[in-house]
């Protein structure tokens, strides 16, 4: 299985151990509420925010549907600044790429930018399997890497960390006694990944976006950790998926504002990089190579067909700063990389649903997601299409298909539905000791009184 | 003037009380009310769990169980959604013409009774009611022409967390989504809603963690919250 499957009962056990942590429930209520809050101020202060969705969404669309030509031209335009493009087909070959540019440069220390797509790929394992030592420089993915955990959020990846989670993991660095303050945690870490940047050989990013007609990559942070592992070693790779083109620098600059207002709030980022080919002469920063691997690893499938849009993701996390779901299971009931909403439509399409089968009903369908997705992808009614996909692939149990069909056979007809649900009123004692949804219910809940059908007092 | 009257599954076995009184506000309101013996469900449940085969045989029903001369109301906000938004292309039908309960009662500049002069509740949105009917405001105006101060609940834009069949595939988060909503009403006489499902899942929750009394927004009305 790759790094995003998982087996159908893990959402429900994950969330459960999170939902009895009070010390995660109240980190992830208390983030994703400000993040929410941050987003909606910062959509209200535009003049018709509307009016900027539908224009990032059509820029999406557009993209997309015409995605082999962007990648041409970015490759051309990239290739022309003297940078290298290379296609990655699967996870293996993109993790092989990567060891191959390490390799023949004999490196030693990789320092990494924040990339949802490494974590896709499993990048970090494969490198130490050769002996490297990869050091994540973004703060929260650092956190996490102290702590051997994955991303729990794809925009605030550490969002389950309180600060004195965060000052014991950096304490122990360095053997130190850290007091829980930003100020004093900041610095530890800055001195602690300021020689990482220093001796890496190998800077390896993600991208938030590649603008086709200038060959640009573009590095949206707010730690400025994008800029030094991008600029100081001599060599820099970017893992780019497939699908985070933009046509031109005018489009780019549309999704940019509704990246960061939607991802945090801002109206843009502290830093945001756009990196033009590696260093020409009489530059003075700058990688002497500049490699990008294009990632496909299952994203060409969703190209056709009704799932088309979930390839519009822009990765703000807006949805799952909203959804009533992620708030109470964390972001590893969904997997290890991508979770919330987007992460329940995209990893059955990049695994296919039998890797996946429970994460097209991780969500009561509330459609919060959809209105809050700044490029307007409707989420909740892809999680739909998922389920009749679940079960016209037969991947929902037997038992659940068999009972449905059942159901609609008995109340096809008010016959039908008189015999049935008095059946049911007579068997409502057992309802709660039979294992099946009745005790479900029950484990949580009073099971509701069928205190007499309202058609019978209409007769 | 005509209305057909359809009271949901959930609503026919589980709130018969509710359907009456959204009966009772109809009739007060000058509508002629007609429930239409042959209905039975919207199939949602089947439809939002991917089963379309058996959701199209329940929206079949439903087809054959009403006119087409006359609106029909649902006191419910998520099935009011499935008819109004997806049945039609389930099974290849024309929309009726279908009508929330509150809704309808406010376009009909409906006058309820002076049911709850003093009483403070909070109105719970369901999710389908509020960002697919986008309706939000009769139910409240409703309320307080009934008397009633509508307290703002925390986070209005939550989740009960009943959701269906996800209330069953995934119950502990679900209560703790009912949970939080109970807890954000507040000091109040009744937490109201218009919707079968979220009554149920509310009350439900509330009978074991003692929280607030939990209301259809027809009874609340008809009958007052006290």
């Amino acid at each position: 299985m790759s790094a995003l499957g998982q087996p159908r009962e893990r959402f429900r056990a994950s969330a459960e151990s999170v939902l009895d942590n009070r010390h995660t429930q109240g980190a992830l209520d208390a983030a994703t509420a400000r993040l929410r809050d941050a987003r909606l101020a910062a959509w209200g202060l535009l003049p018709d925010v509307e009016d900027l969705r539908e224009r990032g969404r059509e820029i999406r669309q557009l993209t997309i549907a015409d995605l082999d030509r962007y990648l041409d031209e970015f490759s051309r335009a990239l290739e022309a600044r003297g940078g290298h493009v290379r296609f990655a087909a699967t996870a293996d070959e993109a993790t092989a790429a990567i060891r191959e540019i390490c390799r023949e440069r004999g490196a030693k220390v990789v320092a990494k930018g924040k990339s949802m797509a490494s974590e896709e790929i499993r990048l970090n394992e494969a490198l130490e399997r050769d002996g490297l030592r990869v050091v994540e420089t973004d703060l929260g993915e650092y956190i996490l890497q102290l702590a051997g955990e994955h991303p729990a959020h794809i925009i605030a990846p550490a969002i389950e960390k309180t600060v004195e989670d965060v000052a014991a993991l950096l304490g122990a660095v360095d053997g130190e006694e850290l007091r829980p303050e930003l100020e004093e945690l900041t610095a530890a870490a800055r001195r602690q990944l300021r020689a990482v940047f220093e001796s890496a050989d190998v800077g390896i990013t993600g991208a938030n976006f590649a603008v086709a007609e200038t060959g640009s990559i573009v590095l949206v942070t707010n730690e400025g950790n994008g800029r030094l592992v991008s600029a100081l070693p001599r060599t820099h790779v970017v893992i780019l998926g497939l699908e985070r083109l933009v046509p031109t620098t005018r489009d780019l600059a549309v999704l940019l504002q509704l990246l960061a207002r939607s991802a945090t709030g801002q109206p843009l980022t502290s830093y945001t990089t756009v990196l033009t080919g590696p260093r020409r002469p009489g530059e003075q920063d700058g990688p002497d190579e500049l490699h990008v691997i294009v990632l496909d690893n299952g994203r060409s499938q969703l190209r056709r067909g009704r799932y088309r849009e979930m390839l519009n993701c822009i990765r703000c996390g807006a949805c799952l700063n909203v959804c009533p779901v992620y708030r109470k299971s964390g972001g590893d009931a969904y997997g290890p990389v991508y979770s919330g909403p987007m992460g329940a439509v995209l990893v059955p399409l990049l695994v296919g649903l039998e890797h996946a089968p429970s994460l097209p009903h991780a969500s009561s369908l509330c459609g919060a997601c959809t209105e809050a997705c700044p490029v307007k992808i409707p989420l909740h009614e892809l999680l739909l299409d998922l389920r009749r996909d679940l079960v016209a692939e037969r991947v929902a149990p037997l038992w659940e298909r068999l009972a449905f069909r059942l159901w609609a056979l008995a109340w096809s007809t008010p016959l039908g539905y008189r015999f049935t649900t008095a059946a049911a009123r007579l068997g409502a004692p057992l309802a709660g000791r039979l294992p099946g949804p009745g005790r479900a219910w029950a484990s949580q809940r009073a099971l509701p009184e069928l205190a007499g059908r309202f058609r019978d007092r209409r007769r | 003037m005509r209305v057909q009257l359809f009271a949901t599954c959930v609503g026919d076995l589980i709130f018969p009380d509710a359907v009456e009184d959204a009966e009772r506000l109809l009739r007060s309101a000058g509508y002629e009310v007609e429930f239409p013996p042959r209905q039975v469900c919207c199939g949602q449940p089947a439809f939002n769990s991917g089963h379309h085969a058996a959701a199209r045989r329940i929206g079949r029903g439903f087809v054959r169980a009403f006119a087409r001369d006359a609106p029909v109301v649902v006191p419910s906000g998520s099935c009011a959604t499935m008819l109004s938004h997806y049945l039609p292309e389930l099974v290849e039908v024309d929309p009726f013409e279908v009508w929330e309960l509150s809704a309808f009662l406010d376009a009909a500049g409906f006058e309820p009774p002076r049911t709850n002069d003093g009483r403070t509740v909070a109105y719970h949105d369901s999710c389908h009611m509020l960002r697919e009917l986008r309706i939000a405001e009769p139910p409240r105006r409703l309320l307080r022409r009934s008397g009633a101060v509508v307290s703002a609940l925390l986070r209005p834009d939550l989740c009960c967390g009943f959701g269906g069949t996800f209330s069953v595939r995934q119950p502990e988060i679900s209560a703790a989504m009912a949970d939080d909503k109970l807890a954000g009403a507040g000091a109040v006489d009744a937490l109201v809603t218009a919707d079968p499902g979220c009554l149920m899942q509310l009350q439900g929750r509330a009978a074991r963690t003692g929280g607030p009394r939990v209301v259809h927004l027809a009874t609340a009305l008809a009958r007052g919250v006290a």
